[in-house]
């Protein structure tokens, strides 16, 4: 059944190949909205009383490698996966009427909705390592294809900073199997116990920077800003919604579940990398002049409180990190869907040249709204889904590590400070009418939008919809994490000290 | 006898949620088809829906016991956190205030607006406001009081940011937005401490839990007033007072509400915290310190205002300071007395002023004069408002400002003589303005006043009427104040200060001897205070320097050192390729002696450690 929702892509990227370019993109979509409702009914299948992998299929591959193809999916990875599909929908309608290489497109977007899956369904370290990497080629293609004006030196640093993460990934991964003598690269065949803690920290470590590339955490950030720049908006919400969640859902399952005694040693570093990270793109967001350039700073600023939660790592935390995680890819792609409609429509992302886009007559009323609406969701405004995922964090962090708990709280003051600035100079103020003949935003460029809307107003006010599936898996990781770390304390007394 | 309506009550903060939905929904396009007014209407149906289930719900409970029902509204990992409801006879009373003021501020907003087209976005966030402001009143948990300040708070700013083509309006609403969300971050970071600390957020629970906690001094007075901040920010006390006439760019029906209701939830909320402030005396000296301060400071500064809505607004600060007193010593009741009468009082002021300058183009109290014998009714509405404000009997605010006085004069007579004093300067604001406004000979642009439209003049008659009965009306609830208790000496002293501040600006803007600009402070100490104890230079120079300059300088180091560094790898790395492939000159001997060279390297590299063993 897995497998399914890895081969459909495939076989789409085929058939819309095969078929006039007119058509691409409903293939696509048609696709994409299979693998969708496959994954939504697998997402209802889940048996919420087993955190263990579910759907599992496995068939041995390059056994002399240790490489099998072993999937499954548990409540960290399905909620991701259907995430996938849907930011996937959007990016097909997101990039608007005009693209000139429609059938290349769509493929590529196909391409990444099946890697991205695969990566997160692989149980396997080798596995997930190759789809992690698959994922650079298409997403090297989309931003330097359909990218703006500095795209080629953009899509450069995405690719060789992202391969770089991926050796340090890579690494890692070699070093845990082979040092801990295990057979293959299966996740279950996989215990590290045996091995002393000061390797497992450098593992760990060498994972961490790894994953840190693909977040990003200060200061290994700078590919992010021109990237999510450069690139199409349809692309930066697959970038930001589900390409950079792939790196702190390595963090959960292959740092936090692998590695649950050296993970309480880094965490405290941890946890002041995830504060840095949190202040440092607030502030950084507050002097942009560029719409896109300052949503991308928010972005680094949202991912940093995933880190202070999962360095935390109590069972409130680490449940908000991943409702963070989504809540995140949510709020990321309408204000990128969003910033892309503006940018098509009024042909400028200059904070000091928009304005009065909410004017009724000849603005663009709903597209303001909404970015009102996002915006205020990112700042953190309850009643939407990104209040109560920061709520978690924040609660949840707070007993283990306060202050940087509390500084995160200030940065989501900061968060409100640039959101203000951004809906101030956009949408706020005078329009010129003299200038602002603008494209009417078309019903295919809205749906998205909406349907955005209402997932992020829904989870705010049900919550519990969102928590159900995840809850489970991550208390599992949280209790083995304990339950190891009491062990190891009660055979080592002295680690304690 | 039923208690159908009182167990639904609930419905009242969803039916102004379905006003708000149901305005939301005209488009510009519905609007275009339809015109902007059912987006209205339908509004206003929802809040006399609430407002007559509010009504039918206070006679039931009026003599029943509270009812708290509660529901778990999420349960993740060990955090549950339940939607919990005070449903007694005060609160239900506040909804009743809260759903007819706004009623009365939304046929208000049917003249008001009547020429707007964005009447759907204007009641929308009337919708909101009134729903925030109803499950603020019901709520009994401190968790979702503070979800309910922050979506106050996005009311705030979508209502001011209401005309968003007017630079004014744009940092009006920035202004207000920003700075209440500092008290509601503030107010955040109290919820979460507070959480490990307590096990509960449920009022019940927390008073419980404060009487006997045994926390660290230090700790008590951090959570203490971290939880003052969030109100602190909502009823515009120093120094987070800024954004409220400011907030006044917004169309008065929304400032109607704010005035006399939004800001009052600030010390609703306190009122709730009551018990944990008893944890630290500090707390309450510096709620008390504060308000004083405000209460002074601001209405020294609404006399030197010339504009007519930034004077009104500074005495709300002013009150509301009086009423952080109020909380400070702990005399509850009295506290939500006064929040009665200072609403109804002050919602009639706002209207009264708002229908002043609707026909009257300009808010520049200097342009205004002799409209008293073109606007009586508006006139008379005025002077009710003013006197229900302040300390005359018999009206509404005589009774609760008495009552605090009184107890205060024992125990802290300091404290007593400011609330007398700021009486008496608010008294001289407000008989201020009056005289400017309605007195003396009509000036050139007062000459064609006309009364409003019906829409405008009958929410204010209404209210008017409301404000006359409302002594009846406290003393049908109990809430007068026993004249045994009183003391007659300090309550002679504030009806004295109120005579004497509104007869002295009677007699200094209504008598043509005096001229007029007056000259009585010189123009520093004017300065001064017209313009607010300079705050918004003080703010401008201090904190929006410090953040605007960090973040220019982390974005600096961004560009030119992070990404510098990443840069110099790649320009180095495309150098050494640049400058390396001149080596490849074609002499064999060349290529030989590297060769030799890197081999002889490795080699002492593999056999190092036998090197260093070696011994010569």
């Amino acid at each position: 059944m897995l497998s399914l929702l890895l081969i459909i892509p495939l076989l789409g990227i085929g058939l819309l190949n095969l078929c006039p370019q007119q058509f691409s993109r409903n293939i696509a979509a048609v696709t994409i909205l299979s693998t969708f409702s496959i994954s939504t009914w697998l997402l209802f299948g889940l048996d919420l009383s087993n955190p263990e992998l579910q759907f599992t299929e496995f068939l041995p591959w390059l056994e002399i490698l240790g490489l099998n193809y072993n999937v499954g999916v548990d409540g960290l990875s399905l909620p991701l996966i259907v995430l996938n599909g849907f930011l996937t929908l959007v990016a097909i309608y997101s990039i608007g009427e005009n693209n000139n290489r429609p059938r290349l497109y769509h493929s590529l977007i196909l391409f990444v909705n099946s890697g991205i899956a695969g990566a997160l369904m692989a149980s396997n370290l080798l596995l997930f390592f190759l789809f992690y990497e698959l994922e650079l080629i298409p997403f090297y293609l989309l931003i330097a294809i359909w990218g703006g004006k500095k795209k080629g030196y953009a899509s450069t640093k995405f690719l060789i900073y992202t391969a770089i993460s991926g050796l340090f990934v890579l690494g890692a991964f070699l070093g845990m199997t082979w040092l801990s003598e295990s057979p293959t690269f299966d996740l279950e065949n996989l215990t590290l116990s045996n091995l002393d803690l000061d390797t497992k920290i450098i593992l760990l470590t060498v994972l961490l920077i790894g994953f840190g590339i693909k977040i990003p955490l200060v200061p290994l950030h700078t590919w992010l800003p021109d990237a999510y720049v450069e690139a199409n908006c349809a692309v930066t919400v697959l970038l930001g919604g589900v390409f950079a969640k792939l790196g702190t859902y390595g963090l959960i399952r292959f740092g936090l579940q692998l590695f649950p005694e050296a993970w309480q040693s880094v965490a405290p570093v941890l946890a002041i990398i995830g504060t840095v990270s949190v202040m440092y793109g607030s502030l950084a967001a507050i002097s942009q002049r560029d719409l896109k350039r300052m949503v991308a700073y928010s972005s680094i600023g949202h991912m940093g409180y995933i880190l202070v939660a999962t360095a935390a790592g109590t069972e409130l935390s680490v449940l908000g990190a991943v409702a963070q995680m989504i809540s995140h890819s949510l709020i990321l792609a309408l204000l990128f869907h969003l910033v892309g409609i503006i940018e098509r429509k009024v042909g400028t992302r200059d904070l000091d040249v928009l304005n009065g886009l909410m004017n009724p007559v000849r603005g663009m009323p709903l597209t303001s709204s909404l970015l009102i609406l996002a915006g205020m969701a990112s700042a953190g405004i309850p009643g939407l889904i990104g209040f109560i995922s920061e709520f978690m964090v924040f609660q949840g962090s707070f007993s283990r590590f306060p202050i940087p708990t509390l500084l995160c709280i200030i940065a989501s003051g900061l968060t409100a400070v640039y959101f203000v600035i951004l809906l101030n100079r956009t949408c706020f103020g005078r329009l010129n009418n003299d200038l602002a003949y603008y494209p009417k935003v078309i019903l295919s460029e809205k749906i998205p939008a909406i349907a955005l809307t209402l997932t992020i107003i829904f989870f705010g006010l049900q919550p519990s919809f969102l928590t159900r599936w995840i809850e489970p898996t991550t208390t599992q990781f949280v209790a083995t994490m304990e339950m190891q770390t009491i062990a190891l304390e009660a055979e080592q007394p002295f680690i304690s000290n | 006898m039923s208690s159908f309506f009182s167990q639904s009550v609930w419905l009242v903060p969803c039916y102004t949620l379905l006003g708000m939905g149901l305005s939301a929904l005209w488009m510009p396009s519905i609007t275009r088809k339809t015109g902007p007014r059912p987006a209205g209407y339908l509004n206003i149906v929802c809040t006399v829906t609430a407002f007559v289930h509010s009504c039918l719900a206070f006679l039931e409970i009026r003599h029943q016991s509270a009812l708290k029902p509660s529901l778990v509204w999420l349960k993740a990992a060990d955090l549950t956190l339940t939607i919990d409801l005070d449903i007694s006879s005060i609160t239900v009373g506040a909804l009743i205030l809260i759903t007819g003021i706004n009623f009365l501020a939304q046929i208000y907003a049917i003249a008001y607006l009547e020429m707007d087209w964005g009447w759907a976005r204007f009641f929308a966030t009337m919708g909101l406001f009134e729903a925030g402001m109803c499950s603020l009143v019901l709520c009994n948990s401190l968790f979702f009081s503070y979800v309910i300040l922050e979506v106050l708070t996005l009311g705030t700013y979508l209502l001011i940011g209401y005309w968003f083509n007017q630079s004014l309006v744009v940092t009006g609403a920035r202004d207000a937005f920003l700075t209440k969300r500092i008290g509601d971050l503030f107010l955040l970071m109290g919820v979460v401490a507070l959480l490990p600390l307590a096990g509960t957020w449920n009022f019940d629970g927390l008073a419980t839990w404060a009487a006997t906690a045994d926390l660290d001094p230090t700790m008590a007075t951090l959570l203490c007033l971290t939880l003052i901040a969030g109100p602190l920010g909502k009823c515009a006390q120093f120094p987070l007072h800024l954004w409220l006439d400011e907030a006044m760019e917004s169309p008065v029906p929304a400032t109607i509400v704010r005035s006399s209701l939004v800001v009052g939830t600030g010390a609703w909320v306190l009122i709730k915290l009551q018990p944990i402030f008893a944890l630290s005396d500090f707390a309450s000296t510096f709620m008390v310190a504060i308000g004083a301060t405000t209460a002074i400071g601001a209405s020294l500064v609404a006399i030197a205002q010339i504009d007519i809505k930034r004077s009104l607004s500074y005495s709300v600060s002013a009150y509301m300071g009086m009423v952080f007193m109020a909380v400070g010593t702990q005399q509850d009741e009295t506290t939500l007395v006064l929040l009665l009468t200072y609403g109804v009082a002050m919602a009639l002021l706002v209207m009264a002023i708002g229908s002043v300058v609707l026909t009257n183009i300009t808010q520049d109290l200097t342009q205004y004069g002799g409209l008293w014998s073109r606007r009586p009714i508006t006139g008379i509405c005025y002077l009710v408002g003013a006197a229900s404000l302040v300390a005359l009997p018999p009206f509404g605010g005589f009774w609760s400002l008495a009552q605090l006085t009184s107890n205060l004069w024992a125990n802290r007579p300091l404290l007593a003589v400011i609330l007398i004093v700021v009486n008496g300067l608010t008294a001289f604001s407000v008989m201020r303005e009056f005289s400017l406004i309605f007195g003396g000979k009509p000036k050139h642009m007062m000459v064609r006043s006309p009364e409003g439209l019906w829409a405008l003049v009958l929410p204010m008659v209404i209210l008017t009427g409301f404000a006359l009965h409302s002594p009846l009306i406290l003393a049908t609830l109990d809430f007068l104040p026993d004249w045994q208790q009183l003391n007659l000496l300090s309550v002679g002293c504030l009806v004295f200060s109120t005579i004497f501040g509104g007869g002295i600006a009677l007699y200094l803007y209504l008598s043509e001897s005096i001229s007029k600009p007056l000259n009585v402070v010189p123009e520093s100490i004017r300065d001064f205070f017209a313009r607010d104890l300079y705050t918004a230079e003080l703010y401008d120079n201090t904190v929006v320097l410090g953040v605007a300059f960090i973040s220019k300088i982390v974005d600096w180091l961004d560009r030119y050192f992070v990404d510098g560094v990443i840069n110099f790898f790649g320009v180095f790395t495309i150098f050494g390729g640049q400058s390396l492939k001149y080596n490849n000159s074609g002499q064999s001997q060349y290529y030989l002696f590297s060769i030799v060279f890197g081999l002889l390297v490795f080699v002492y590299i593999i056999f190092y450690p036998y090197f260093s063993s070696l011994s010569f």
